[in-house]
């Protein structure tokens, strides 16, 4: 049952900057689909029911007690797992890369949800581990268990989710107690060896958009193209920016491509220029942080490694999405989060800040 | 919570604190520091993606004559115009390309939905005119010169009904399948013939070229190109020769028929195939069209009676009068019901036979004692009666159509066979039994010169009905042969051997002292030929020919049908002499 005294506990800072957040996806997704002239806010109700949808997931997710997510972590596993193979199966592939599920009503992207799944099953892998890892092999557990799902999104293919789960495994690896020379050893070895080996895995269309990052001019037409118009976008918004719902800005005229998902944060800091943005990111890091401070609060370990994987998430999600949109990351198609148009990444992102919250918030152990 | 927890917690605080600082520091960059760069980069962000225009490919004969190629050749258009000078623009452009300007503001209402890509104004313009443009470029702010390969048939009207012609896309095919299949609503594409049916491979595949322009619509630089690839060639099974002789054979005859006083003579169709792997050598059908004027004349072509844009060797229907002979012959001797040496009489007399009017032989023409060689030499109408009436119409019926009269031969390279009809018992209409007569004397059918063309073919490879094509390879533009005809036989006919002697010899007659097909007899080679008049109302007869040659080793099965050309040996047989006589007698023909 809901107590009533467990609210003293909720962190309403982080749940304000996820409001925030998305009342700024909102009025972006607004401003660059005005010119749409059938329906013009399409897009902004799309995403606003789905927002709707995704608190309502986070209500839900908050009213059970986590360690209820400590129990269900190996269906939690076996049913992301479950859901990958469907999707590389069966999956709808009209949209280039099988990533999709068609339940005639809705979409979905099974890769989006597997990302709080994983955090979920690893973290309680890691708490039954915890303090046993002076070997250095201690290590393999975790990584055989990110494995599975990994490669089953980078054959999608999906290069840039299966990385996030790369991430997410050292980040919660490392606050799990694992040696942290053991750890550079494995990211040592991972580059010298993984790297070639991923290289000559990859699809044509994934090694150009590597290749054009180290100089977009390359490929003018497609993908070194979307880089050199979201720059010019970014940098001609200067300080104040062109205002939303401005005419004549480069996302308006056509020029940013994919400017609702993958380069939302392009479009937003053309409109509203360095000082939106910086809010923007600024929003970003306190959310992220708040995270982490739950993380530091949380009543036991599962807790801990559930919130540090979803900060690690985030970060990795924020740093890859932005930093492809200034150039200074490869284009890989990993969704801002609360910000990209999509609604799996969104309900996704809400559970996980639910379950998050839901830490926080059951951090002691109540006395009546 | 332990302290090394703690430690490595605000491990995780300083790489998101870092995070942020590093994303800062790169839009500090980008959007203070080098803001006036990217402001100037989005003033001039004006990039444009030209078309470069693929050139079609070829279609060549069976000998590599170019019958359509592409020529150089040039288009105008609107690209970043200034709209404000809209008036001044199309005015000077009206007066410069003499085209009327609500012609032009028709061509910009229906492109502009294009903002940018650029709006075709006018093609296939000519060098003086581009000349002209470019003098005056100053006043014509956004008008660009694209280059444009324009079609072009080289030996004009030659095969144009096979080749077909070219048009502009409608915007009815665009919405259906153009805009699908990637084409632009000023393509133009294959309208007819081969031009048509094998668009998907004769098509090229467009260019583009990225281009920076500046705010004057000049092009600063190019940034980036993908060049044209051209379409593949069709490498057809026509012989350009012998194509060539057939239609001004054609064509002489139908004038000299003309100045003898048939007024009624002005069309006509010619097929030829080889016998031996269904091939057509050469498809004529007249009045013909040139395809590369074809938009100029089109009013004229139109409003024509004659009918010059139908190819009506696969699309015409006709009667086919004694050139339906062998059919029945083949029946009879095939079912039994007559043998090589039966003889009936023919007395002159005019046969009655229910519900049909008395008839007998042409001319009141007595051929007493005749076997069924003899019937088909002399194409004695009255034999044909008699075996008719004992075979019966439906014999009759089944014999024709495994010889693909009255059913489509299978063609497959060109849109528009027609199926035709036979004169034969169907359900739920009436049947006369004295309509068997008319049948078998070949009146009251409907059939294709391709089909009759077919028929010779059947016979003189005695008995094998092979698909009839056109193309024999599409090879892409770097040489690789793409696909590839291998002939295709689609039915085959187990006759007696009897009784393809008797059919064979039987038209071998008719080329003979006495056979209605005599003149012939004085070629270089030896013929097998069937002559055939078509009651066509009250005009004059249609004039017919079936045959093949040389006899003893058939390489063409040909089909002659001069429309209103009087009886056989005045229009087709002229025709058929003449072809044969030119094919076979000039000396400069490769074996």
């Amino acid at each position: 049952m809901f107590n009533r005294k467990l609210l003293r506990n909720f962190d309403w800072l982080l749940l304000f900057t996820v409001f925030a957040i998305v009342a700024i996806s909102l009025i972006t997704l607004a401003s660059t689909t005005k010119s749409i002239t059938q329906n013009p806010f399409y897009y902004t109700k799309q995403q606003a029911i789905r927002f709707a949808v995704g608190f309502a997931f986070m209500l839900a997710v908050l009213s059970i007690d986590y360690t209820y997510f400590y129990r269900l972590a190996p269906y939690i596993y076996a049913f992301s797992v479950l859901l990958l193979v469907i999707v590389l199966f069966f999956g709808d592939d009209t949209h280039g890369a099988q990533r999709w599920i068609d339940l005639k009503f809705i979409e979905i992207q099974p890769s989006e949800f597997a990302k709080l799944g994983i955090i979920i099953s690893l973290a309680r892998q890691l708490t039954a581990q915890e303090g046993s890892f002076d070997s250095i092999f201690s290590c393999i557990p975790a990584f055989l268990h990110v494995a599975l799902p990994m490669i089953l999104i980078f054959k999608q293919p999906d290069l840039g989710t299966s990385m996030v789960f790369l991430v997410i495994v050292f980040g919660m690896l490392f606050m799990a107690g694992a040696n942290i020379k053991h750890l550079l050893t494995y990211i040592t070895l991972g580059l010298a060896v993984g790297g070639p080996l991923l290289w000559f895995n990859l699809k044509p269309y994934q090694k150009m958009r590597l290749i054009i990052f180290t100089n977009p001019y390359l490929d003018p037409l497609n993908y070194g193209l979307q880089i050199i118009q979201s720059l010019i976008a970014v940098g001609s918004g200067g300080l104040y920016g062109k205002g939303l719902f401005a005419p004549g800005t480069q996302n308006a005229l056509g020029f940013l491509i994919e400017k609702r998902t993958d380069f939302i944060f392009s479009a937003f800091a053309e409109e509203t220029g360095f000082i939106g943005a910086v809010v923007l990111l600024l929003l970003f890091m306190i959310l992220i942080l708040r995270i982490i401070r739950l993380a530091s609060l949380a009543k036991d370990t599962f807790g801990m490694l559930v919130c540090i994987g979803v900060a690690v998430m985030m970060t990795f999600h924020v740093l890859v999405n932005v930093g492809m949109a200034i150039g200074i990351m490869p284009v890989t198609g990993l969704p801002l989060p609360l910000m990209s148009y999509g609604g799996s990444s969104l309900l996704m992102n809400m559970m996980a800040i639910g379950v998050v919250l839901n830490i926080g918030m059951r951090r002691q152990k109540l006395m009546f | 919570m332990s302290k090394s927890l703690h430690k490595r917690l605000r491990f995780f605080t300083v790489v998101v604190v870092l995070v942020t600082l590093v994303l800062t520091g790169r839009l500090f960059w980008l959007q203070i520091y080098k803001y006036d760069y990217y402001v100037a980069k989005a003033e001039n962000n004006r990039l444009r993606e030209l078309p470069i225009m693929a050139a079609r490919g070829e279609i060549m004969d069976r000998n590599g004559v170019l019958l359509a190629t592409n020529r150089p050749g040039f288009a105008v258009s609107l690209l970043d115009w200034d709209k404000s000078k809209g008036d001044e623009i199309i005015g000077l452009l009206s007066r410069l390309l003499e085209i009327p300007e609500t012609e032009i503001r028709k061509q910009i209402e229906r492109q502009q939905f294009k903002t940018f890509a650029p709006i075709r104004i006018a093609t296939d313009v000519s060098a003086e005119v581009v000349a002209r443009i470019t003098e005056r470029r100053p006043e014509l702010p956004g008008v660009i010169i694209e280059a444009q390969p324009v079609r072009e048939y080289p030996l004009e009207t030659v095969a144009a009904h096979v080749l077909g012609y070219m048009g502009a896309i409608s915007s009815q095919e665009y919405q259906e399948w153009g805009r699908d299949k990637g084409y632009r609503i000023t393509d133009n594409i294959g309208k007819y013939g081969l031009e048509a049916a094998w668009e998907e491979y004769l098509r090229g595949q467009d260019g583009v070229e990225v281009v920076e322009t500046n705010f004057y619509g000049q092009r600063v630089r190019e940034l980036g190109k993908i060049n044209p690839v051209a379409g593949h060639n069709l490498v057809t099974t026509l012989d350009t020769r012998l194509q060539r002789i057939a239609e001004e054979a054609l064509a002489g005859v139908i004038s000299e028929l003309r100045e003898g006083g048939n007024e009624e003579a002005g069309k006509g169709a010619v097929v030829a195939m080889d016998p031996g792997t269904g091939q057509i050598l050469a498809m004529v059908s007249l009045p013909a069209y040139n395809p590369n004027s074809f938009y100029d004349d089109y009013s004229l072509l139109i409003s024509d009676s004659n009918h010059p844009l139908i190819n009506k060797a696969i699309s015409g229907m006709y009667p086919v009068g004694s050139t339906f002979k062998m059919a029945v012959a083949t029946a009879g001797l095939e079912e039994g019901i007559i043998s090589r040496n039966t003889i009936l009489y023919c007395s002159g007399r005019k046969v009655y036979f229910a519900g049909e009017a008395p008839r007998g032989c042409h001319l009141g023409i007595v051929h007493g004692a005749v076997n069924v060689t003899r019937a088909l030499q002399v194409s004695c109408n009255s034999y044909f009666f008699e075996l008719g009436k004992r075979t019966g119409i439906d014999l009759i019926e089944q014999y024709a159509r495994n010889y693909t009269l009255g059913k489509k031969t299978g063609l497959q390279d060109l849109a528009g066979e027609a199926e035709g009809t036979l004169l034969c018992r169907r359900e739920g209409e009436p049947w006369y039994p004295g309509n068997v007569l008319t049948a078998s004397i070949g009146q009251g059918h409907a059939i294709t010169p391709l089909q009759l063309a077919n028929y010779a073919a059947i016979i003189a490879n005695q008995g094998t009905h092979y698909r009839p094509y056109l193309v024999q390879k599409v090879v892409s533009p770097t040489g690789k042969v793409v696909l590839e005809t291998e002939p295709e036989v689609l039915n085959r006919l187990d006759y007696a051997e009897a009784t393809w002697q008797a059919v064979r010899e039987g038209m071998e007659m008719v080329a003979m002292p006495g056979g209605t097909g005599s003149v012939l007899r004085n070629l270089p080679v030896k013929v097998a030929a069937k002559t055939g008049s078509a009651e066509a109302g009250t005009k004059e007869p249609h004039s017919l020919f079936v045959g093949y040659a040389p006899a003893d080793n058939p390489e063409i099965a040909l089909a002659v049908i001069v429309e209103h050309g009087g009886l056989g040996y005045q229009g087709a047989v002229p025709v058929a002499h003449r072809i044969l006589a030119e094919y076979y007698g000039d000396e400069s023909r490769e074996e």
